[in-house]
């Protein structure tokens, strides 16, 4: 009996090898390359197809992509898989995570892998506002990869029934616009809460209005910053949401339904959301949908949105020869050619002046003028350093606060000005907290 | 009452045999008297290690490494990556106790387990009284009730806040035009309820079993002694049933406060995340949340020690005050 029970063991390992060989000649002599990202649905098939390009393109690396959950849920991952060396070899980490990527420990600076690999990556031609958020001391820590803006989405059709061409530029009168929509029932949910409008309705509002968010240029002169966004007129927006919110104008989506379908299945009239829902919108609006750039005060002396989205880390801790794969596809991805497929296929702004001026040339932009507002957005005016972008250590921790906190006001537990007391008080320990950890870095 | 002796004698089981596996594996260094009649089962000591083997790998593994790792955490504060690392002490422990949202999160944690516990009890105990006096169709009756159970919590959690959501959710409209300003997303009271609700439905099933099998355990003659003396089915629920079965009730209550106070956590991540306003994070949440969401693992650690210590005290507490009132002879 325990003869056969061993031969027959061994049949089947002999059978499991011989069918490995068979399946691996191919791929046995090339190198695997992981890589986690974070975005999924129809820009995660997106993704696939970008990895499978690569791997066509030449025959020495694979890469294996894998979807580990939100940008969180992957960062997570990532530091359980560092402390145990089980790290993939690149990680796709949104900007949010910028400060604790930089200073992890955990990464290879791309200009240094890029350069050691022998690749001559033009740092310059990447556009303004992307470039500067990811340049560190001149040179960039991660490559940008999808990088968006949140733009204004509304429904046309809707717009037309009320008697407005489009969307007012201004807070104010976008907020008549809003109501009329409302009283003259062409809509229940003239505006529907985006899930990450921390981004989008304070943190890009304060840019584009030029209001400092914190102290020391946003954190971009040093981690000593403290945050001051109580004291300006991110205040009187967060008043006007919660007046919005109460009379019924904007919805909040809450749990069980992305708040984008609120606006493509036709419910709300208007959302603020991501370039990166064109792919989206596309599909599955079936009105008529427009775009714009994002609101700004009357009287503002208007400067240009953040970026979102997220960029490509190379991690420390792989051989010499999966770096050099690193490096290959890094390479890949920076190129014109692959620039413009992903923005074209995506929403996601082009990262590269040559990517943006040959869609440009094409008259890309004249079939899909939607398409540019991100970019027209991107660069409005000269960026200063209220506009340049955040750099937060353990931004994730005082973004939860802050939303935590904006919740009290939905509620009415707090005043738009106590909230967002508590919520700079709250969020300055964090920053302190940080600053002790990396003191010197 | 099978199933809680059952596990009364496990446990105790699980408590002394370690003691005398250990005892035989010293062998001779122990004296003999002392290890008493049982040990004289087991005259190879590696037996009686190797069957023990498993379920002590099993504590090894997830529960004395991961209680170590939280102690060994919850001293320092720590960069993600582990790059950097300063103890502190008490620190993580003081900044907890004396932050607001912390004491929030508790006086919530105790009310919601604590109603959670009763409702889903007496829920159950209706439902199992009931399932006596269904003559037809008791078993679609029982099928029914059971269900929930076997649906996963993040599925169940997604449902019910699709069904009450303010903007699309169907039950919410009806709400709605019943008049009522129903709106988890800025009602804390409502996400409460919500996630109560979400919570509870799924555990009845739990303790309807175990109810169900308690009450038919109750032998028929002391009910008919009691039917014959005029106690009609309330009365005779209320004192011959709920007496006999009181060791079962006493093993649910434990479980359903470890249930809401552990187990919650896939459906409070789908119905409310935690929100409005940190109204429905739970302890447990707000571990996951300040450790795995917002990476701040020293606090994370700190949190899930006085989480243990609460368990340990509850659990210690409840066996205390309740065992001696439970009889458990029939």
């Amino acid at each position: 009996m325990a003869s056969t029970y061993v031969k027959s063991i061994t049949g089947l390992l002999t059978a499991g090898a011989l069918l490995m060989g068979a399946t691996g000649a191919h791929a046995a002599d090339r190198v695997k390359i992981e890589w986690w990202y974070a975005i999924s649905g129809k820009l995660g098939d997106t993704v696939q197809q970008l990895i499978s390009d690569f791997n066509k393109s030449q025959d020495k690396y694979e890469i294996v992509g894998t979807f580990k959950g939100n940008y969180e849920e992957t960062m997570a991952a990532m530091v359980a898989a560092y402390r145990v060396n089980q790290q993939p070899a690149i990680l796709q980490s949104a900007e949010r995570g910028f400060m604790t990527m930089l200073n992890s420990g955990a990464i290879i600076p791309v200009d240094q892998l890029m350069t050691k690999q022998g690749y001559k990556t033009d740092w310059n031609d990447f556009i303004k506002p992307v470039a500067g958020f990811y340049i560190v001391n001149g040179k960039p820590a991660a490559l940008p990869f999808n990088s968006s803006t949140p733009i204004l989405w509304y429904n046309a059709d809707a717009f037309k029934a009320a008697g407005f061409d489009a969307p007012s530029d201004t807070w104010q009168g976008l907020e008549k616009q809003l109501y009329a929509l409302k009283e003259k029932k062409i809509t229940d949910c003239s505006m529907a809460l985006p899930g990450d409008f921390q981004w989008s309705l304070i943190e890009n509002y304060s840019a584009i209005n030029n209001y400092p968010f914190a102290t020391k240029a946003n954190g971009y002169a040093g981690l000593d910053t403290e945050f001051v966004y109580n004291k300006t007129g991110v205040v009187g927006q967060v008043a006007r949401l919660k007046k919005w919110v109460d009379d019924g104008v904007l919805k909040i989506a809450g749990q069980g339904v992305a708040p984008i379908s609120l606006f493509t299945s036709g419910t709300c009239a208007t959302i603020i959301n991501s370039t990166a829902s064109h792919s989206g919108v596309e599909a599955d609006a079936k009105f008529k949908w427009s775009a714009a750039v994002m609101p700004h005060e009357e009287g503002a002396d208007v400067r240009n949105g953040t970026i979102g989205g997220a960029s490509l880390w190379a991690v420390k801790g792989k051989s010499e020869e999966v770096q050099a794969g690193v490096a290959a596809f890094f390479n890949f991805v920076a190129q014109p050619a692959t620039q413009e497929w992903w923005s074209k296929a995506t929403g996601y702004v082009p990262v590269t002046n040559a990517a943006y001026q040959k869609m440009k040339s094409e008259g890309y932009f004249k079939d899909h003028p939607t398409r540019e507002i991100a970019i027209e957005q991107l660069s409005r005016g000269e960026p200063t350093d209220n506009s340049r972008g955040f750099r937060f250590g353990n931004h994730n921790q005082s973004t939860a606060i802050l939303i935590e906190e904006i919740q009290a006001v939905w509620t009415g537990k707090k005043t738009p000005q106590e909230a967002l007391d508590s919520s700079v008080k709250r969020g300055n320990e964090i920053l302190r907290q940080y600053e002790k950890l990396h003191a010197g870095k | 009452m099978p199933a809680n002796n059952a596990i009364m004698t496990s446990s105790e089981g699980a408590a002394a045999r370690p003691r005398l596996s250990l005892r035989r594996s010293l062998g001779s260094l122990v004296r003999p008297s002392e290890a008493g009649l049982k040990a004289s089962h087991f005259r190879r000591p590696w037996l009686a290690a190797g069957l023990l083997a498993p379920q002590l790998l099993i504590l090894l593994f997830f529960f004395f490494i991961p209680t170590w790792k939280a102690l060994s955490l919850a001293f320092v504060q720590v960069d993600p990556f582990g790059g950097t690392m300063i103890f502190v002490g008490l620190e993580n422990f003081t900044t907890l106790l004396s932050s607001p949202e912390y004491r929030d999160s508790a006086v919530l944690t105790l009310w919601f387990t604590v109603v959670q516990c009763i409702a889903t009890l007496v829920i159950a105990g209706l439902l199992a009284f009931a399932t006596d006096n269904v003559l037809r169709g008791r078993a679609i009756y029982k099928g029914v009730i059971l269900l929930p159970y076997a649906i996963a919590p993040a599925i169940s959690g997604v449902l019910w806040a699709f069904l009450f959501n303010p903007t699309v959710g169907p039950f919410a409209q009806m709400l709605h035009e019943l008049g009522l300003g129903w709106d988890p997303n800025r009602r804390p009271f409502d996400a409460l309820l919500l996630v109560s609700v979400a919570a509870i439905w799924k555990h009845v099933c739990y303790d309807y079993i175990f109810l169900v099998a308690a009450f038919l355990a109750v032998p028929a003659s002391v009910m008919e002694a009691a039917a014959i003396d005029g106690a009609r089915p309330v009365r005779r629920f209320l004192t011959v049933t709920l007496p006999m079965a009181a060791p079962t009730i006493f093993f649910l209550i434990v479980m359903n406060f470890v249930y809401g106070l552990f187990e919650t956590f896939g459906i409070i991540d789908t119905v409310t995340r935690g929100g409005p306003a940190g109204s429905t994070n739970t302890l447990v949440y707000k571990v996951y949340q300040d450790g795995f969401r917002q990476l701040d693992l020293g606090s994370s650690a700190a949190q899930s020690v006085i989480l243990m210590a609460i368990a340990v005290l509850f659990t210690f507490l409840q066996f205390r005050a309740v065992e001696r009132k439970v009889n458990y002879q029939v």
